[in-house]
């Protein structure tokens, strides 16, 4: 099993300059982000967390009130349920991605002609899932004359205005978080070269099947990559917003059935005129995330296997 | 330590705020070279004809550049509440009834009465003036009158064979069964009606004609959950009759702004509309389009003149002055009025609008005349500080009951109680 700690050694120490350069040179290329988290976020972030505790029409000064935003925030029944849709659509939407991105990455893996071609072509959704442009595009693609319904047509179906629709509406916006499987795919892809094929070889003399090798060779070697795609892949997928801005046009709706988290502190703060109560929110949604990132920290103990 | 951590965001927030760099609202105009900011919503049809008023006004005034900054309706508010909030307000704004109050209380709106010789009001209807005055200070120059309608395609009645009863007397009944006999003779190609649970007119008719009102006088919401709950059934039925479209197209609709409606697109015969909308509607349907009464308004009278929308100055300007007197121009001068005509509603102000009424043509003379052919009572109370989302409520609770999730009833009670306790909040 030391076989690929002993790659990385020998990878790290060839012609290796003392460690002070390195992180000499780590500082140095870090800063332009440090700036910019300084100048930029920093400030921000700590005015929201002192407005979490006002009263804020954003046209009159902030006054202070105490918890109240946090009281107010156990009897919102709005919400619980901008809640309930959002864990709706994490929990539903990061085990379809990462297993989609798993799965092609395994074919991928498998050394095919055109293969960088085929990797841009699943990691190109990557980079357009969140813009303004593929949620407009999703809104003709599911809208009640659009393109599903005109091959549902062909079939003889009616289909629904399926972003219009409260039961399906969450689906589609799912179903455009998995579809940007590209980002985990690219990092499963980089994970499966790192595994030496000669475990999958000894593996076959010992008459192992596809299914042993996946769960006994495949996934354990894995795991510290399923693990950090698991991890990000959670912190976004709780910040989306885009997707649900656009596709219903701002409201969350209908019914409040696309009501992310995050549109509803942005509707609390830009169309209620309430925004003492949306930073309280913020923090809020802060806290959740770094509740379930330790979570799954903690879990990693238990299956998350390091080599070394 | 908290007090002083609130001040000093305060301070940092106001922070330039109280700059009155362009001097007084009623001051001499500069020559030096500025830029003013002027925002409005609206329709293609509005962009172009706003555009060239911009035009005529820049050839007087070389130094001063007017950027125009148009939005749909619904990206428009997110819009200025950001850039209000940044302190980056646009000079000169297009201002709703919905908003008025919200801005304006929180005193982000300029005075209008101060801008003095640059500023002309005493060509205005003055209960047309009272509409854009809260306590006694003009925060907005009503652009002129709308009042709702229904707008029906002629061209689609007649091929269809279906002919109107009189809509003076007519009743919702009959609005229903002229409905149904359109989406039947089409064969589901167009619907009788389009839905209209998106707008707050709509529900400030019926609760008129039932003898109640959205709001009472001192701000709070006033109309009996029944009579919400039987606005919300008259839309359920027609939906799930196919007298108007299925839920899920509906919402479609509403969400896609006006170009994209039922009316502008002829899939649906009679929608309600804003008189004031006919000219935007007619030019994106390319068919004939009739203003028609408010049904049951044969037996009691739900009909009023909405300040269709208001000019506004934001409080914060850098060149109050030049806004007033480009807002002048807009509100007093005829050769502007030529050229925007009823699109941002007929006229409040009565010069203009007596000269104007002979040169309309065609759909911008049928809104005029027909604006004043219907009988209208006093306009409701301005919408209250806190409630400028009552539109949003209202669609949230139309979704659900045309899809079933809640009965009338049901939200009719949650409409009340959510739009109450932002009015309380705020």
């Amino acid at each position: 099993m030391s076989a690929i700690g002993e790659l990385q050694r020998l990878n790290t120490s060839t012609g290796g300059p003392p460690r002070k350069r390195d992180t000499k040179a780590a500082l140095l290329f870090l800063l332009p982000w440090f700036a910019g988290i300084l100048l930029i976020t920093a400030g921000p972030v700590a005015a929201s967390f002192v407005l979490g505790f006002t009263d804020y029409n954003l046209i009159q000064p902030p006054e202070f009130n105490g918890l109240e935003n946090i009281q107010r925030m156990l009897t919102d029944e709005r919400l619980h349920h901008s809640l309930g849709v959002t864990f709706t659509y994490v929990f539903v939407s990061v085990p379809l991605q990462l297993a989609a991105a798993l799965g092609l990455a395994m074919l991928l893996d498998r050394g095919m002609r055109g293969l960088p071609f085929y990797r841009s072509a699943f990691y190109l959704p990557s980079l357009l899932g969140s813009s303004v442009a593929i949620a407009v595009l999703w809104r003709q693609i599911f809208g009640a004359e659009g393109l599903i319904n005109q091959m549902l047509g062909f079939f003889g179906i009616e289909g629904t205005g399926w972003i219009s629709d409260p039961d399906t509406a969450l689906s589609t916006l799912i179903v455009l978080n998995v579809w940007t499987f590209g980002a985990p795919m690219v990092i499963f892809l980089a994970g499966l070269r790192q595994i030496p094929v000669m475990y999958y070889e000894a593996a076959q003399i010992d008459g192992a099947g596809r299914w042993t090798q996946f769960r006994r060779i495949t996934v354990p070697l894995l795991s510290p990559i399923i693990f950090f795609n698991l991890v990000l892949q959670i912190i976004h997928a709780f910040q989306s917003f885009t997707q649900a801005f656009v596709v219903s046009g701002g409201t969350g709706g209908p019914s409040d059935s696309t009501m992310f988290y995050t549109l509803y502190l942005y509707q609390r703060g830009f169309h209620s005129f309430d925004m003492g109560y949306a930073s309280a929110l913020a923090w809020l949604l802060l806290l959740i995330i770094a509740a379930f990132t330790a979570v799954n920290f903690w879990a990693a103990k238990r299956w998350v296997f390091y080599d070394d | 330590m908290r007090k002083v951590l609130v001040g000093a965001l305060a301070a940092l927030l106001l922070a330039g705020c109280g700059g009155s760099g362009g001097g007084a609202a009623d001051g001499d105009l500069t020559s030096d070279k500025i830029e003013l900011r002027f925002t409005w919503w609206g329709s293609d049809a509005r962009h172009q004809r706003t555009q060239q008023v911009i035009d005529l006004w820049q050839k007087d005034h070389p130094n001063i550049t007017v950027k125009g900054e148009f939005k749909e309706w619904n990206g428009y508010w997110d819009s200025l509440a950001t850039t209000v909030a940044a302190n980056d307000a646009p000079d000169v704004i297009q201002m709703d009834e919905l908003y008025l109050a919200s801005y304006a209380e929180r005193g982000a709106l300029l005075d209008l009465g101060t801008a003095g010789k640059n500023l002309a009001i005493t060509d205005f209807d003055a209960k047309a003036l009272a509409t854009g005055a809260i306590d006694g200070k003009q925060y907005g120059l009503p652009t002129g009158v709308t009042t709702y309608s229904l707008i029906a395609n002629t061209d689609l009645l007649a091929k269809y064979n279906v002919t109107l009863p009189d809509d003076a007397t007519w009743t919702w009944d009959d609005l229903k069964s002229v409905g149904d006999r359109i989406s039947k003779a089409s064969g589901g190609e167009v619907t009788g009606l389009q839905s209209w649970g998106f707008d707050i007119g709509g529900v400030n008719i019926w609760a008129r004609q039932n003898g109640a009102s959205l709001y009472a006088p001192d701000g709070k919401v006033a109309i009996p959950a029944d009579i919400l709950a039987k606005y919300w059934q008259y839309l359920l039925d027609i939906s799930k009759q196919g007298i108007a479209p299925p839920a899920s197209v509906s919402v479609e609709r509403a969400g896609a702004g006006l170009d994209q409606s039922g009316t502008a697109t002829n899939k649906s015969a009679i929608g309600t509309w804003w008189n004031s909308q006919l000219t935007s509607l007619a030019k994106a349907s390319g068919q004939n389009l009739k203003l028609l009464r408010i049904p049951g308004e044969g037996t009691a009278t739900g009909a009023y003149y909405k300040p269709s929308m208001f000019w506004s100055i934001s409080s914060r300007s850098k060149h109050p002055a030049e806004a007033a007197a480009f807002v002048n121009f807009l509100a007093n001068s005829q050769e502007a009025a030529d050229i925007m005509l009823t699109d941002r509603g007929i006229p409040a102000n009565t010069k203009i609008r007596a000269a104007l009424t002979g040169k309309l043509e065609g759909t911008d003379k049928a809104a005029a005349e027909f604006l004043d052919s219907v009988k209208v009572g006093e306009a409701p109370r301005v919408t209250p500080n806190g409630a400028s989302d009552v539109e949003a409520i209202l669609k949230r609770h139309t979704e659900s009951v045309l899809f079933e999730r809640e009965t009338p009833q049901q939200a009719a009670e949650a409409f009340i109680s959510e739009l109450q306790a932002g009015i309380d909040a705020a």
